[in-house]
């Protein structure tokens, strides 16, 4: 842990409702939640929705590891260059954290370390014209 | 009735403390105090955070891998009361536990024995490091030019004679 990972508070609007992104009203989706996911089967549905009007660029440009919908593709391909996904891609390294491996960690049965697999970016289709 | 474990921290939650959260795919997350509740909302990693058991257990700090870590498990097979394995069990409850007991306090201390070895080496680099804080380079050197000067006009003296 250490020092804070939190960086300058006056640039960005979202960092001054701090309290508002924990509500459960606006929760995002859990790392575990994005591994699974990340699982082939579930990715193809995720990456080649149908069209929806009611979700950002008609569910079209989503980024499977960051959870979100982007405009065009164009903004999807600015964002895999961005440090919050590049920071995602870290994170999404590790196993996901379970409830079965906190009760390992408080005695009941041996803890097994946990284990790192890299993580790639979604390849994008090239050919959107 | 269950004695749960915090999703976070791994302490026990007895029934009527601590909280549940239930996410909108029907996981249950157990806390044991709002503390670690928050720490979860701000997505704090479990691992990461010092101050829990799995941070212990991740990075080394407990004992992880023994058999005595083996008898406490989510049984879920209910089983018919019977006096003579109760009072059994409750024997063989505090024996397992005085057992870990001393494994783990032996694990740490073998742990912790690693670091004199660490402490000594770097002391001794530390010195031969800063050797000329503790004795100055030309300390003695004048006496050892004296001493070599004596030598030499006695040779000469014996070369005269």
């Amino acid at each position: 842990m250490g020092k804070s990972k939190q960086v300058g508070n006056h640039k960005n609007g979202s960092k001054k409702n701090i309290a508002k992104q924990w509500k459960t009203k606006r929760r995002t989706k859990d790392l575990d939640q994005i591994h699974v996911d990340m699982i082939p089967v579930n990715s193809v549905k995720l990456l080649k929705q149908e069209v929806d009007f009611d979700v950002t660029g008609c569910a079209q440009n989503y980024c499977l590891h960051c959870a979100r919908h982007f405009i065009n593709l164009k903004t999807l391909k600015e964002h895999f260059k961005t440090k919050d996904h590049k920071k995602r891609l870290r994170l999404l390294r590790e196993e996901p954290y379970t409830h079965a491996e906190a009760e390992r960690a408080a005695g009941m049965g041996s803890y097994i370390p946990h284990k790192t697999k890299e993580v790639h970016t979604q390849e994008v289709e090239e050919n959107m014209d | 009735m269950r004695i749960e474990k915090c999703y976070f921290c791994s302490a026990p939650v007895y029934p009527g403390h601590g909280m549940a959260f239930v996410r909108n795919d029907c996981k249950v997350f157990q806390f044991c105090r709002s503390k670690c509740h928050k720490s979860f909302k701000k997505k704090r990693n479990p691992r990461k955070t010092r101050w829990t058991k799995s941070f212990r257990k991740a990075s080394g700090k407990e004992l992880t891998v023994d058999n005595s870590l083996e008898f406490e498990k989510r049984r879920n097979i209910p089983v018919k009361y019977n006096r003579e394995l109760w009072s059994k069990t409750v024997v063989a409850m505090k024996k397992v536990e005085a057992i870990k007991q001393k494994r783990q306090a032996r694990f740490i201390m073998n742990r912790l024995k690693k670091c004199k070895e660490l402490e000594k080496a770097a002391d001794i680099s530390e010195i031969k490091k800063n050797i000329h804080l503790i004795k100055a380079p030309h300390a003695g050197q004048t006496k050892q030019l004296e001493d070599k000067m004596v030598q030499k006009l006695a040779e000469d003296v014996e070369m005269v004679e």
